[in-house]
């Protein structure tokens, strides 16, 4: 069954893998795979899901920004989703990349987008049908709305809020990285000149959300780690990572399952702060 | 359509930084994935006829790549919220 959210967003916006198992041929529903290592769809992928690419699909390719809002409306169209359709999204890493994604459809104004709590992974551990066909797909009209910038942060909002305090900054890579004694994930490339984090920022790994199986921490536990950490959600928030894929998690967590009204993602996070000249640095 | 089967994960040290080992069977293969358990991003994927031989395939190449992560100079201490 789906899960409900707090009573704030009022929104059904995670549901179970049970919830999704029933749903693979719901012509209404349409869950679609997005995952960090982009060859996993093809390796085995929920019966009916279509698989989109973060790094080609989701984002502009010639600059750095999101997908564009043509190629959003192509892409949504061809998967056969259309303005009144469930897109449940998934994928690996707990769904880092599904968050993403589900970022972007929110950001371009669609109704009903869901997560599978616990994403890929739950549904494998489940020890879940897993299927290398590719579904046929009808293609269908898609309109999107022009993007909500209220979901997103750019770089002189996040100087502003560092420099003056207007909202709170929530960095949500590990602990190494916030503290700049590595650059990158251990196993990741480096893609930063400096280290250490955006000045005035609390460090609230991601993961910390999240319980062994993937799945979300209840409301209350959520309430405790970030309330105890004085995000309440009375002043504005800005969560930001090393790419803004984390952070969407973090992003989600925040805005849909403890309703705080004013949450933004600072997409450009890290590999934009920590490549600029000149800008302040706070270690650790 | 096949099941994921023989589904574990467990949580060690490799070259001094902590990662999970996922590995399950689908078909008759073996499919193992190393991740760096925080932040939690995989590092590496291996496939074998075994669970053994996909273990040890991804852990060879897990260990090569962490053994190259620059640690700069350790912190003086940390804000991370701690628990949970």
């Amino acid at each position: 069954m789906a899960v409900q959210t707090s009573p704030a967003t009022q929104q059904t916006v995670v549901v179970s893998t049970d919830w999704a198992a029933q749903h693979l041929n719901d012509p209404s529903v349409r869950i679609v795979e997005v995952d960090v290592d982009t060859k996993a769809y093809s390796e085995g992928h929920v019966p009916n899901a279509v698989g989109w690419a973060w790094d080609t699909q989701l984002c502009d390719t010639l600059r750095r920004d999101i997908i564009p809002r043509p190629k959003f409306e192509q892409l949504m169209g061809q998967a056969g989703i259309d303005a009144d359709s469930t897109v449940v999204l998934y994928g690996d890493n707990n769904n880092w990349f599904a968050a993403w994604a589900f970022w972007q459809l929110k950001l371009y104004g669609h109704r009903d987008v869901r997560l599978m709590n616990g994403g890929r992974k739950k549904w494998i551990a489940e020890s879940r049908e897993l299927t290398t066909d590719t579904p046929k797909i009808s293609p269908k009209s898609y309109k999107a709305k022009d993007p909500d910038v209220s979901l997103r942060a750019f770089l002189s909002e996040v100087q502003k809020a560092s420099a003056e305090r207007t909202a709170h900054l929530v960095d949500v890579r590990s602990p190494q990285e916030f503290t700049g004694e590595i650059l990158a994930p251990p196993g990741l490339p480096e893609t930063c000149q400096r280290g250490g984090h955006i000045p005035g920022a609390r460090n609230i790994p991601w993961g910390k959300a999240c319980n062994e199986d993937g799945t979300f921490k209840s409301p209350e536990e959520l309430k405790t780690l970030y309330g105890g950490a004085g995000i309440t959600g009375e002043k504005p928030v800005i969560a930001y990572c090393r790419i803004g894929e984390r952070s969407s998690h973090t992003w989600f967590v925040l805005k849909y399952l403890l309703g705080y009204k004013n949450v933004k993602n600072y997409d450009g996070s890290w590999t934009e702060w920590g490549n600029l000249v000149a800008a302040p640095v706070e270690k650790p | 359509m096949p099941k994921p089967e023989d589904y574990s994960a467990r949580k060690t040290d490799l070259a001094g930084w902590p990662v999970t080992i996922t590995t399950y069977r689908l078909g008759a293969v073996y499919k193992t994935t190393i991740d760096n358990t925080d932040p939690g991003a995989w590092v590496v994927k291996a496939e074998g006829a075994t669970k053994q031989e996909a273990e040890a395939k991804a852990l060879r190449e897990a260990t090569a790549l962490l053994e190259q992560v620059k640690r700069n100079k350790p912190p003086t201490g940390c804000t991370s919220v701690p628990g949970f």
